[in-house]
């Protein structure tokens, strides 16, 4: 339990979804600022190194430079309550059931997993001043203050357009739908919710040159026979193996 | 949808390839400037063998890559993708993927020389190593099924491993090595008994002390941590505590008196 502990991420299964990033590189992008001494790169030197273990999840992204040094200083564990699966995705319809935006209904613009965060577009906004001189008054920016689920937004029934609880149960297809409690609706998933930092949907991102054409992609060049990888290539560029080898002992 | 196109890529005959291995060594222990024999440039050329040639500058991005703030590339190569192609495909895109690497960590390691600029997307590594990593994951399955339906069920056509204790005692899976003769107790790689020693005793009770000490603290971490869910929610299902943190004794954590109101009585509990 310990081992699988310590291997799984903190990092949200939402979150690695929309960032499209490795896991490896989230961790690594995530590390930089908590390193806190190493050893120096010599053979009289054991690779140890002292960092912090702990990491403080905000509205910015994991990966990014602004959470690398947000993270630098420890700041007080947030409890967050454990929720049993996860059921608001990026583009639902969904009612603020707190604050001076109470009863409004808006859609979900940002997924915050570790912290239970949703961002609802337009709603429970605070204003910025930004960029204010001597010379120039300034801007107002809108930001929006992440809202707890559960506690602080419910989704719509889509028969009434009123908040519900939902359940998730599935399908005549097998596919598991969130299902309204009250009228028995399935809330579709929307669209928006495939959208990666890369694009919006799958079917309509653009590849790059380097990047293997789909064609190429899905041909099947694979044929079974009785080689190993060794031999197969040998034999295709005109090497001879030779005879097999005599027996040898390997201890 | 994914990284780097590979099979357009073509690939020369091997033939080409060995046999520019002997004239080439021979120049060179010769003693001549590799680049300003001609005969040498034209046996590179031969030698190369995918359609780019670009000489020393493989290993840097493109041109129009040097300073950008992004370059966006794909994801890495899945593993069921990647089975869906012949070993020949394969060999061609380990090497793809290899001089990619190669390109990358210069370019990266050009930036921090620089430091003026940050190198670019450099998530691009992760996702070639993923790709690596995949593809030899995807070639020792089509060996280990060769080995186990000729050789033994046993046998997965690796490198064989060993568990034993090594000079400090602690255990490891060591590599082992070939030997024509067969194995005896005169020629042993190491000996029977290397860690009967009273320093090893000494050093391995430490170790195993702490290592103890460290799977109690984290026992007791995970510990406060539900008392402390629990304190902040008492409405938490208990069920679902036990099933995400099921090395944590709930009656324990119930009894605790960080969780128990102060006008509870604690026997009642």
């Amino acid at each position: 339990m310990r081992l699988t502990q310590s291997l799984l991420s903190p990092v949200g299964k939402m979150t690695k979804l929309y960032s499209n990033l490795p896991e490896s590189y989230i961790k690594r992008a995530m590390e930089k600022g908590k390193v806190g001494w190493k050893t120096p790169r010599a053979v009289q030197y054991q690779p140890k190194e002292i960092k912090k273990k702990h990491y403080r999840f905000t509205m910015n992204r994991p990966w990014t430079d602004e959470f690398a040094r947000q993270n630098q200083v420890s700041r007080k564990k947030v409890y967050v309550k454990p929720i049993p699966k996860w059921s608001y995705f990026r583009g639902d319809m969904v009612e603020v059931l707190v604050g001076k935006d109470k009863g409004k209904q808006g859609t979900v613009s940002q997924v915050i997993e570790e912290r239970n965060w949703v961002v609802v577009e337009g709603l429970n906004a605070h204003y910025r001043l930004v960029g204010k001189t001597a010379q120039y008054p300034g801007t107002m920016i809108a930001s929006e203050a992440p809202l707890l689920v559960d506690d602080h937004v419910a989704l719509l029934d889509p028969a009434d357009n009123k908040p519900c609880t939902i359940e998730w149960r599935y399908n005549e297809s097998g596919e598991r739908v969130r299902v309204s409690t009250r009228s028995g609706r399935i809330i579709p998933t929307p669209t928006q919710a495939e959208e990666t930092y890369d694009y919006k949907t799958a079917a309509t991102y653009r590849e790059s040159e380097r990047d293997t054409k789909e064609d190429d992609l899905t041909i099947i060049s694979f044929k079974p026979q009785l080689s190993t990888f060794e031999m197969d290539v040998a034999e295709s560029m005109g090497i001879e193996l030779g005879p097999p080898p005599s027996e040898t002992h390997w201890y | 949808m994914s990284l780097y196109s590979f099979l357009s890529h073509g690939l020369r005959l091997a033939s080409s390839v060995q046999t520019c291995l002997s004239p080439n060594k021979m120049v060179l222990i010769k003693g001549s400037l590799p680049l300003k024999s001609p005969s040498l440039a034209i046996l590179n050329r031969l030698f190369q063998t995918s359609c780019s040639r670009y000489g020393l500058m493989e290993f840097f991005d493109d041109e129009k890559n040097w300073g950008a703030d992004e370059v966006r590339v794909g994801r890495a190569w899945k593993a069921e993708e990647l089975r869906l192609k012949s070993n020949q495909d394969l060999h061609k895109l380990w090497y793809v993927l290899l001089k990619e690497r190669n390109m990358l960590l210069t370019t990266e390691h050009y930036y921090e020389k620089m430091e003026k600029e940050l190198f670019p997307s450099p998530e691009r590594i992760d996702k070639v190593e993923e790709s690596m990593k995949n593809l030899e994951q995807v070639v020792k399955e089509r060996n280990k099924a060769y080995w186990q339906l000729e050789v033994s069920s046993a046998e997965d056509g690796c490198r064989p491993v060993r568990r034993e204790r090594n000079q400090f005692g602690v255990m490891v899976d060591r590599p082992l090595t070939e030997h024509v003769e067969p194995e005896t107790d005169s020629n042993r790689v190491r000996p029977a008994r290397p860690y009967a020693s009273p320093d090893v005793a000494n050093f391995l009770k430490l170790k195993h002390e702490q290592e103890k000490t460290e799977r109690n603290r984290e026992a007791r971490r995970r510990h406060r941590h539900v008392v402390g869910l629990l304190r902040r929610f008492p409405d938490l299902d208990l069920d679902m505590l036990r099933e995400q943190y099921p090395d944590v004794d709930m009656d324990r954590v119930r009894r605790d008196k960080r969780i128990r109101g102060n006008h509870e009585d604690r026997l009642s509990i």
